[in-house]
């Protein structure tokens, strides 16, 4: 009995998490006692020395003086402030607006606004309910099919998942031990592919089902000149000169990547806000407009998502900040922003801050669990029965990735991603580096497959945060004035499938095509002489979080 | 069990005042490391002290509010079987968790985190950082912390089989998740400010 007790440890550690997780006591502290008390009994056995847990401080210090766990409640609170600024209330209906009469346009319109505020923050929750509240009662009111259109929205919201700046892929660095600014880069690509394949699929379901994603009617769109026509000449023309007013600014700078579309998206916004703000006074002091209210729409409404994505991102790239203090700069300019549109109260920070405490408390505690529980299990080997395990797998790299991405995939019908990120990837980590395998490379892979878990039904939390928005009743809607079908959680669950099918996808195709994210190690071999000029300009930049030693 | 009661509302309400309190550090946290970035680049000077506070602050944050989400029951679970169990067992779910795993990892955690702190306070240790903060009192934060857990976790097992014996309501009655209450929270607070501003409904 203590033999097979000896030898198999690591297997019945394993096992006894499972069960207990399974029956639902809360997965921080069901690590840590399994842990604990397979280490208790690991002392008994002979196998640890008696102080074996006087360890355990000294790991949980180890989490306090990490700093790139401070990005979780930094772009936490960011997302909450930024759902009560009423930024991407103002980005929908703008966006919305312009998109509007094309078929499917509202669903394109919820894409890109879903992909732009991915790129602020990397909050889901966030997107969700705003698109939720803002853009579902339209699409209801001019006939979008309802799985179309609950599946659009909550598959936008969980890209703030995958393209950066987002938690998964900073909790996934930290675990795998690479920079944030890498998997940042790496993530870029296939972030943008996939939203992309999103509005591929509107495109499709316009094409064979017409009447699933109709356009607005014509009277339904705004912001039209005196003489009834949209004026999207100018706002074409002041897109392109913007653009390459911004590409001309960059062109020199030995910028790659994202740094370079991130910073080139940035001075065409500075660029064409000043155009707006100009032609904005001539109207008030001249009467003479050289742009159409609706290009002075949108450039209002652009200009402060890309300014928070140059607060999270650009300071990165430009080396004024770290990962982790984006995030604090984005929250800051959520602040700004909120204020400057009179929407922060005092009330509302509070509950932001309260929020944040607690999910940083659940998430933390969840490592401090997963951390307990591998003082034991790395004590009795159990790393290694994994990776051999998994090493051992046929197939070599391949089906090595097979394998990890179908086990995740399912795994994420019942956990959450911080669960899997702090538990699963630590042990996949290490197996995928004897096989030679890119860890930005599987990180990118893992966290599109991730993304799932907040789609799956029933308990993905997109899904969720878009049921507790959507009508469950028939209402009458306030502007047509006709009775309106609500929307049932079947047609939810339903309507994220075809989503979970793209997602599953695009892990292929990223699996199949490593260019997507390997391109990330371009920059780092090229850019070597760019390093020099910009430390140049900035002495100051340093790209791990600066210590004194 | 009436005192028992009395001492779950005191217990209660001193970790819901911590909670509260300490959930601002997040607010000066945020403040501290946007600072930092902008001081360094525009004053061309970086304090250690300031870079290892916005750490410390979110430890505080993390450990200290710990108590209080137990107390909300917002600790994550997995709940697909959970949800399907009927009530009375998901309460001995937790009352058997909370004894037998919850408890005994605070008490290791107190025991083994006092010496830890104490180690520390006697010879005063200072940073690893030149010009850093001296460590001892983020390190006091380890068995506070689990002291508070410890109490809340005496306070939770009480109110679960007060609630088993009929003697009081369930406070999370009808919360399926505890995302959903957060989620109402969030649009109660939408809708609010939609009404302060008089803007768009």
């Amino acid at each position: 009995m203590t033999a097979f007790l000896i030898h198999n440890m690591a297997p019945l550690m394993f096992a006894s998490l499972i069960v207990v997780l399974l029956i639902g006591y809360p997965a921080a502290f069901s690590l840590a006692a399994i842990g604990l008390i397979y280490g208790l009994l690991g002392i008994e056995l002979g196998l640890f020395r008696p102080d074996f847990l006087q360890a355990l401080p000294e790991r949980i210090y180890g989490i306090m003086s990490n700093d790139t766990l401070l990005a979780i409640p930094f772009f936490t609170f960011m997302g909450l402030i930024l759902e009560r600024s009423g930024m991407a209330e103002d980005l929908l209906d703008t966006i919305g607006q312009l998109f509007g009469t094309i078929r499917g346009g509202l669903a394109y319109a919820v894409i890109f606004v879903g992909a732009l505020l991915a790129a602020t923050t990397g909050v889901v929750a966030a997107s969700v309910i705003s698109m939720g509240l803002i853009s579902l009662p339209i699409m209801l009111r001019y006939g979008y099919d309802r799985r179309v259109a609950s599946g659009v929205i909550a598959a936008s919201g969980t890209l703030a998942q995958i393209i950066p700046p987002s938690l998964v892929l900073i909790v996934m660095a930290d675990q795998l031990g690479r920079s944030v600014g890498d998997m940042y880069e790496g993530a870029f690509v296939p972030g943008i592919t996939l939203a992309a394949l999103y509005a591929v699929y509107v495109f499709l379901m316009t094409i064979m089902f017409p009447k699933s994603a109709p356009g607005l009617p014509v009277e339904a769109v705004g912001f039209r000149e005196d003489d009834g026509s949209r004026g999207l000449g100018t706002l074409a023309i002041l897109a392109v000169v913007s653009g390459v007013f911004g590409w001309f600014m960059m062109r020199n700078s030995g910028t790659h990547g994202a740094d370079f579309v991130v910073l080139t998206m940035f001075n065409a916004i500075v660029f064409a806000f000043v155009v707006a703000v100009v032609n904005w006074a001539c109207d008030r002091l001249f009467k003479f407009r050289f742009l159409s209210r609706l290009a002075q729409q949108v450039t209002f409404a652009m200009v402060p998502p890309l300014f928070l994505i140059f607060l999270v991102l650009g300071t990165i790239f430009i080396g004024l900040a770290t990962p982790t203090e984006g995030g604090a700069m984005g929250a800051t300019g959520a602040l700004i922003l909120a204020i400057m549109k009179r929407r922060l109260s005092w009330d509302l920070v509070r509950q932001a801050t309260e929020s944040t405490a607690k999910l940083s408390a659940f998430v933390v505690f969840i490592l401090v669990g997963a951390r307990t529980f591998s003082l034991t299990f790395y004590g009795v080997d159990g790393h290694r029965w994994v990776e051999d395990l998994l090493v051992s797998l046929p197939g070599g790299q391949i089906g090595f990735l097979a394998f990890v991405n179908v086990f995740v995939f399912f795994l994420a019908f019942f956990l959450d991603f911080f669960e899997i990120a702090f538990i699963i990837i630590p042990l996949l980590g290490p197996a995928a580096e004897r096989l030679g395998i890119d860890l930005i490379w599987f990180g990118v892979i893992l966290g599109v497959n991730m993304q799932t878990s907040f789609m799956h039904p029933p308990f993905g939390f997109a899904l969720f945060y878009l049921r507790s928005v959507a009508p469950k009743e028939s209402f009458i809607d306030r502007v047509s004035g006709k009775r309106t079908d609500g929307v049932t959680t079947g047609q939810i669950y339903w309507g994220a499938i075809p989503f979970v099918i793209i997602q599953c996808i695009m892990v292929g195709l990223v699996i199949a095509f490593p260019a997507m994210v390997m391109h990330y190690k371009r920059g780092l071999s090229t850019v070597d002489p760019n390093k020099v000029d910009i430390k140049i300009e900035l002495p100051t930049f340093d790209p791990e979080p600066p210590k004194i030693q | 069990m009436q005192a028992l009661l009395a001492l779950s509302r005191v217990i209660d309400a001193i970790n819901t005042r911590i909670g509260k309190w300490f959930a601002w550090a997040i607010f000066a946290a945020t403040l501290v490391s946007a600072g930092n970035a902008v001081v360094r680049k525009l004053l061309d000077m970086s304090s250690n002290s300031w870079l290892e506070l916005q750490w410390i602050l979110f430890s505080a944050v993390f450990l200290l509010c710990s108590p209080w989400t137990l107390l909300n029951n917002e600790h994550i679970r997995i709940d697909i079987i959970n949800n399907m169990l009927p009530k009375p067992v998901r309460n001995w779910i937790d009352i058997l968790g909370h004894t037998f795993f919850l408890l005994p990892f605070t008490i290791v955690m107190i025991i083994t985190g006092w010496p830890f702190f104490l180690a520390s306070f006697r010879i005063d240790e200072q940073s690893s950082n030149a010009g850093g903060l001296p460590q001892w009192p983020t390190k006091f934060l380890v068995p506070v912390a689990f002291l508070l857990l410890f109490l809340q976790a005496i306070s939770e097992v009480i109110k679960r089989v007060a609630i088993l014996r009929g003697m009081i309501a369930d406070p999370h009655e009808g919360v399926h998740h505890p995302a959903e209450a957060e989620v109402e929270e969030l649009i109660h607070a939408i809708e609010s400010v939609d009404k302060r501003v008089g803007g768009k409904s």
